[in-house]
């Protein structure tokens, strides 16, 4: 990875050239939390945040979002003919989003973008935004990006890495799209000096060192699934939850979602909306029958979800990035950390 | 001023405020045309769920009438009801509701005049402040 | 409060060995500070798990409504309140329980911590406690904090930290407080109607929808809450204001002379939201109008399950 140098204002001014093309987003502090919002201006952007309370899933899958709208008025030429709701797909640039958060956004993709069905929505979301990344040089005692598989200054699913060092920071252009930015708008910055060089990989080898790989998932991943589905740990690791949707509303790589119809006089709309798998009524089917009813197998399915299946299924690792937002705000302090390591040592256990 | 007319969205238990209204109608009393019936079997049966959905709906005004405590046809419907109401009126008003928007009254099946009396005051209090501001649901507001 | 770890180990000890309860719900320290893990224990070898400390907010009733067989359950103040009035509801039977009491000094506030520490956001690795002073530390900081200072709202405000209902206490009782408990409530009652909306607004403009709140709380127990119903849809499930005000309402509503302000909810949401402000308003009305408290008298019915003749109905035309 090549790197160039430059100040905080520098980097400010370099997004600023940006502005009338694409909208900026960035984290942005609302006296209680961390949030990305649309910037008006990238001096907005706090570069001292940790990370944001939602993730920044939320700007490729909004909370709630309108998705087919129809009209009755008589006098609207265009009634009763089901239309696309109308969406802003006009270029992006997200500022600051940290590496497990990009990742998650890759994890997702598997869901949204397969071979026989493309989300339209959130096709045109991502290829319009371009992902601007800050490295993790002090990563945060819930995190543990490095156990799953990515790690404090992972490059994928980002265009462009942002790391800082002393008096400012360390640019590196990723991917081509990160790549066109720079040739769209010169830089002003310079290279990285031997010493310079030198200090930016012992910070992220120090970065890296902060957060030692927590287990061997090699063990969980080689079991078979039933092995793991009905083991006794359930039972303990089940009893505290108290199905509320916290830790699958924070999550990056939850992709749950509603859909309710909405109808106010001739006006109505289909609305896609977060759902999630702790909630009782999630798995409930038409004819009345729950196969999820009791909360033992819905926190089972969460993990095994994340843990287990995903890897099953798609062969490369688990569906949880590491960034430690549901260990910080589950109410009963249910750690996905714990629950892995009990699941790895029932395995090896087994072995 | 305006030609807005305020709609009221009145819970009118069966055996007495329902019959009042019915007297008031039959006595061929001068009321106001503002008022919507919904004929419920006790004032008891009203649910705040019912006062939420008719502000939701955009009622720019809830009336509830039951029987005098202590004449209800199940003897104390009324009687819970009453908890209910002051607790529901003092909450929504504390949330920001305007006051003049929710109404109680007991009107026994004979008080024809006292029927069409308190709806002539209930649409006045309404008329007072205005369309319904808060609370109502129109088109879902989501991105 | 360390020292009641080990009353409370010592109490669940004999109570598994005797074969007195199936399991004890208490807590176990969490993997990270400032927050606990509800645990259910079943067999005396597990009870050196069992924990005390001032992070021990959520309601441990909250696992009690239809639950099957004989359980201890430690229980503060207001954990004992709200047992009280699970009993009252037929959710559990005074038979099937053990109630370890705790009088409580309050417990305390993360928030209000991550607030103090400061730099919007410096990780927190960890939290000691001595004689009231908190030591708070993290990756190059530490601080000393006074202890009181930091308690969660509803805590700042109790006035019934002692079990109401108890079986076997694990210290002393403390000293009641003598404090106001509706200054806040009062604040806002004194603002203009306009005012008031926007303030409730804002309250829950952050509100997602997750219902941490309502699941936290030990009186939502409601087979199919409101808001899962269909036939009507009394309520949206998006994140549209006048959907997300609506369910706030009704849910405070639906806790009107139950709630024993044990702030559960408000621990859980993860946006941080005040969602008291709706429960304590009715909470003061039901003082107020009908002189009742939640959970503090057993046998005694929730107010809107009685009434008397001359209940106040200045507001009836």
């Amino acid at each position: 990875m090549s790197w160039l140098r430059l100040t905080q204002e520098g980097l400010t001014e370099w997004l600023r050239k940006f502005g009338k093309t694409h909208r900026l987003y960035g984290p942005v502090w609302t006296g209680s939390y961390h949030e990305f919002k649309l910037l008006q201006d990238p001096g907005e952007i706090d570069w001292n945040y940790r990370n944001t309370r939602l993730s920044p899933k939320s700007l490729f899958l909004p909370p709630a979002e309108k998705m087919f709208v129809y009209s009755l008025d008589p006098n609207d030429p265009e009634r009763a003919i089901l239309k696309e709701a109308p969406k802003d797909f006009t270029p992006r640039i997200i500022v600051g989003i940290r590496p497990c958060d990009a990742y998650a956004l890759q994890l997702v993709d598997r869901n949204f973008i397969t071979s026989q069905y493309q989300d339209p929505w959130w096709v045109n979301r991502r290829e319009n935004t371009i992902l601007v990344g800050y490295g993790c040089t002090d990563p945060c005692s819930t995190c543990f990006c490095s156990s799953v598989g990515s790690g404090p200054f992972d490059t994928r699913g980002l265009d462009v890495l942002v790391v800082n060092v002393d008096g400012g920071f360390a640019i590196s252009f990723v991917s081509e799209r990160g790549k066109e930015l720079l040739r769209r708008e010169p830089l002003g910055a310079r290279a990285l000096s031997e010493s310079e060089e030198r200090a930016l990989q012992d910070k992220m080898a120090q970065a890296k060192a902060a957060m030692p790989k927590l287990w061997d998932e090699k063990a969980v991943a080689s079991r078979p699934l039933l092995d793991i589905f009905n083991a006794p740990f359930w039972e303990e690791v089940q009893f505290s939850c108290i199905n509320c949707g916290t830790c699958t509303f924070l999550c990056p790589t939850c992709w749950c979602f509603d859909i309710q119809d909405e109808v106010w006089k001739e006006r109505g709309c289909r609305v896609r909306l977060w759902d999630s798998c702790m909630f009782p009524l999630f798995t409930l089917h038409a004819s009345g029958h729950n196969p999820r009813s009791q909360k033992l197998q819905r926190v089972r399915q969460r993990f095994m979800h994340k843990l287990k299946y995903y890897v099953d299924k798609y062969g490369d690792g688990v569906a949880c990035v590491g960034c430690g937002r549901c260990v910080q705000f589950c109410p009963v302090n249910i750690d996905i950390r714990e629950v892995m390591r009990l699941m790895v040592s029932h395995c090896q256990c087994a072995l | 001023m305006t030609d807005w007319e305020p709609k009221i969205i009145a819970l009118l238990c069966n055996w007495c405020s329902y019959g009042a209204a019915d007297l008031a109608g039959v006595s061929r009393l001068k009321q106001p045309p503002n008022i919507r019936i919904i004929r419920v079997p006790c004032s008891g049966r009203v649910n705040p769920k019912f006062i939420l959905a008719s502000l939701r709906k955009g009622a720019d005004g809830v009336w509830v009438s039951g029987c005098h405590p202590g004449d209800c046809h199940y003897i104390e419907g009324n009687y819970y009801a009453r908890r209910k109401f002051v607790l529901l009126k003092k909450f929504l008003e504390y949330v920001g509701i305007e006051p003049e928007r929710l109404h109680f009254s007991w009107i026994s099946s004979a008080e024809a005049t006292k029927f069409a009396k308190v709806a002539e005051e209930v649409v006045e209090a309404v008329k007072k402040v205005g369309p319904a501001r808060y609370l109502v649901k129109r088109e879902v507001e989501v991105e | 409060m360390y020292e009641y770890t080990e009353k409370i180990k010592e109490i669940a000890t004999r109570l598994l060995q005797d074969k007195v309860v199936d399991g004890v719900i208490g807590f176990r320290k969490g993997t990270i500070p400032m927050v606990n893990n509800p645990v259910f224990i079943k067999h005396p070898e597990q009870v050196s798990q069992l924990y005390w400390d001032s992070w021990c907010g959520v309601n441990l009733a909250n696992y009690l409504p239809k639950f099957q067989g004989k359980v201890a359950v430690v229980a503060k103040g207001c954990d004992s309140r709200s047992i009280v009035v699970l009993m009252m509801e037929n959710q559990i039977s005074r038979d099937q329980l053990y109630i370890i009491g705790v009088p409580c000094k309050g417990m305390l506030d993360r928030r209000k911590i991550w607030d103090a520490v400061g730099d919007r956001g410096r990780d927190v690795t960890d939290v000691q406690e001595r004689d009231g002073v908190l030591v708070v530390a993290g990756r190059g900081f530490s601080l000393e904090l006074e202890r009181d200072k930091y308690l969660q709202d509803n805590c700042a405000i109790c006035t019934h930290r002692n079990p109401v209902l108890y079986d076997e206490l694990v210290g002393e009782m403390v000293t009641e407080q003598q404090v106001d408990r509706y200054e806040d409530i009062r604040a806002i009652e004194a603002l203009p109607s306009e005012k008031r909306w926007e303030y409730f607004q804002k309250l829950v403009e952050s509100c997602i929808r997750c219902y941490a709140c309502r699941n936290a709380c030990p009186f939502c127990y409601c087979p199919q809450c409101f808001v899962d119903e269909s036939k009507p849809q009394w309520v949206g499930k998006t994140i549209d204001p006048t959907d997300t005000m609506t369910f706030h309402l009704l849910r405070a509503f639906h806790m009107a002379g139950r709630c024993t302000d044990c702030g559960s909810c408000e621990r859980a949401c993860p946006m941080g939201i005040k969602v008291r402000m709706f429960t304590k308003k009715l909470e003061k009305d039901v003082k107020e109008l009908y002189g009742y408290e939640a959970g503090v008298q057993l046998g005694e019915r929730p107010p809107l399950d009685t009434y008397r003749p001359d209940d106040p109905q200045e507001f009836i035309k």
